[in-house]
């Protein structure tokens, strides 16, 4: 009887042990090979992958990304400081009432929002311009209904807020209660405490839950399929006028024929994986345990 | 406690944060139901029982995509289960340390990876791996059941974006799963190990307490996979045929959206079907997840206190 209890035990620990490992290997092999294909494309167009327009599909030349990047760091700062301000102070709201049925109806509604697909985000965003722009004429002239940076903003904006109003909630909710204590019995009003003293308390990981709102934003890529516009003739220079972002030129690059352009595809998401690493790593080093799911 | 005044100014200074937060919700499921009601006031109920796309002729019915979109999620929680069980219960109980916080650090980045690099690796990797070594050989050994029926011609196909979309989760439910376990108070693990339970027999004894928290995490997963786009659109195939095998290309309805919104507009109701079948995705993916917290939330003030 004990040696079988024994043996099952080793079993169970070497099958878990297994399978877990088996969890990790794609990560692994997915990192291994975006550099590998990425690396040569980059290598190839050197700093001109940076700088230049995409190639057309028989170029023999790479060319680069140039309207996508500029067009990611358009919406990205664009809709990450709506994002944060409407998330952190949400997150303030429900932190600090929390048995207020205002708090519980707030704390569903982000659950709701988050679990509608992102792709049914862009959809609606898209009929809402087209709507606006029909009902007013003289938009029609500012905003192009075929996508724009302000557009694509807008549906960024509501996918990133109820994941921004969990990080900033989960991280209020560590400020130990003593600190507010404290801080009320020397006569601070309500607003004073959250200002001098709760965010202070908490600044290192306000800087997390920023950071990680804007990794998520950054690689959005089904939010702003009918949102932004993909152009990829020119950088653009207006926000009211149609982008490009890194991962649109992904997925159209990927699933194009031409080999051209999964070169640049395969670059594009070398890159778009080292701005994912930089931003994760600068999160690790400012905080110990963070949660990023 | 009565309200200050500036409390009660503080309180109604926030207020308006949160209406904006309802109003973004109401919005959108107003807008795809504006959107789905040419579509369903001109072919009702015919719209979830025919597949077939045919613009041309104003013909429509999504029941293949919207099958397509549920056994994909299913086969998708399915892998997650395994592989983030397994990975739940190696950080929880055997790994310590150094070594803990660099697997669960791996973990959580893969949680915020962006998922078209994932699409990208499951379209070029993963999808001819899954060919060569998983369909082919189950099609060759087991023809005669019909989900192996066919034979895997690209590799692209439900079954491929279902193992997919299930890689792409682990690190979500895996999460939930490691924080329900970790949840459970000490006193259970004592009174396993107080009565001479092996780590094997403890395991399983907390695992059974955390069950409906598991159960949650399954069902939050399927609701991610059911709306996940890039993922989809980039392993499935995208074709309008419903079968019942498996290794055959097909549509979920986010990858449906996703290839044939840009042209919809050209035809009539096109674009208003697939509003109708993304509202119907919407309501269940909602319906789903707020099912699983409430789940969560009385497991926990049942079991954690």
């Amino acid at each position: 009887m004990y040696s079988w209890r024994r043996i099952r035990e080793r079993l169970f620990k070497i099958a878990v042990f297994g399978v877990a490992i088996l969890a990790l290997i794609p990560l692994f092999h997915l990192m291994i090979v975006v550099f590998i294909n990425g690396l040569p494309t980059i290598l190839e167009a050197g700093l001109e992958f940076l700088v230049d327009l995409p190639p057309t599909p028989l170029s023999q030349r790479l060319g680069g990304i140039a309207p996508s990047l500029v067009g990611t760091f358009m919406v990205t700062m664009i809709s990450l400081p709506i994002t944060i301000v409407l998330g952190l102070f949400t997150a303030i709201l429900v932190t600090e009432f929390p048995k207020s049925r205002l708090s519980i109806m707030v704390d569903t509604i982000a659950k709701s929002l988050s679990s509608i697909p992102t792709i049914a985000v862009s959809m609606a965003v898209f009929s809402l311009i087209i709507v606006l722009v029909n009902a007013i004429p003289e938009l029609r002239a500012s905003l192009n209904p075929a996508g724009s940076a302000l557009t694509g903003s807008l549906a960024l904006v509501i996918i990133a807020l109820p994941f921004s109003y969990t990080y900033f909630s989960t991280f209020l909710r560590t400020v130990p209660a003593t600190y507010k204590e404290a801080a009320y019995s020397i006569g601070m009003s309500r607003w004073a405490v959250i200002v001098r003293v709760v965010l202070l308390v908490v600044k290192k990981s306000m800087l997390v839950a920023v950071l990680m709102t804007m990794a998520r934003i950054m690689g959005e890529t089904a939010a702003l399929l009918f949102t932004a516009g993909r152009y990829r003739n020119g950088v653009p220079v207006s926000i009211t006028s149609p982008v490009d972002a890194i991962p649109l030129l992904i997925f159209d690059y990927i699933l194009s024929p031409f080999e051209v352009w999964h070169r640049v595809a395969w670059g594009a998401t070398l890159i778009l994986l080292l701005f994912y690493m930089l931003i994760f790593f600068v999160v690790k080093v400012v905080v110990k345990e963070v949660k990023l799911v | 406690m009565k309200k200050s005044k500036r409390d009660k100014l503080f309180f109604t200074s926030l207020i308006p944060f949160s209406i904006s937060l309802l109003s973004t919700l109401l919005l959108l499921i107003f807008l795809l139901f504006f959107n789905s009601v040419e579509s369903l006031s001109a072919h009702g109920v015919s719209l979830f029982v025919k597949t077939i796309w045919d613009p041309e002729n104003g013909v429509y019915g999504v029941l293949g995509p919207i099958l397509g979109t549920i056994i994909t999620s299913l086969i998708s929680v399915s892998v997650s289960l395994i592989l983030s069980f397994s990975l739940a219960i190696t950080i929880a109980e055997y790994l310590e340390g150094y070594l803990k916080k660099i697997v669960s650090s791996i973990l959580e980045f893969m949680g915020g990876l962006p998922t078209i690099i994932y699409a990208v690796w499951a379209s070029k990797y993963l999808v001819p791996f899954l060919k060569n070594n998983v369909m082919e050989p189950l099609h060759a050994s087991l023809p005669f059941i019909p989900l192996f029926s066919c034979r895997p011609v690209t590799g692209f196909s439900i079954f491929a974006a279902g193992v997919a979309l299930g890689i792409s989760i682990v690190p979500y439910v895996a999460a939930i799963i490691l924080e329900a376990y970790e949840n459970i108070p000490l006193i259970y693990k004592e009174a396993c190990y107080g009565i001479g339970a092996t780590k094997y027999e403890a395991i399983k004894t907390l695992l059974s307490l955390a069950k409906p928290a598991i159960i949650a995490a399954l069902i939050l997963g399927f609701a991610r996979s059911l709306g996940e786009t890039t993922i989809a659109a980039l392993t499935i195939g995208n074709s309008m045929t419903l079968t019942p095998c498996l290794f055959s290309p097909g549509y979920t309805v986010s990858a449906l959206v996703a290839s044939q919104f840009a042209n919809a507009f050209l035809y009539q109701h096109a674009e208003s079907v697939l509003y109708a079948s993304m509202l119907v995705t919407t309501l269940i993916s909602i319906i789903l997840s707020l099912y699983a917290s409430k789940l969560i939330i009385d497991w926990r003030s049942r079991v954690v206190v």
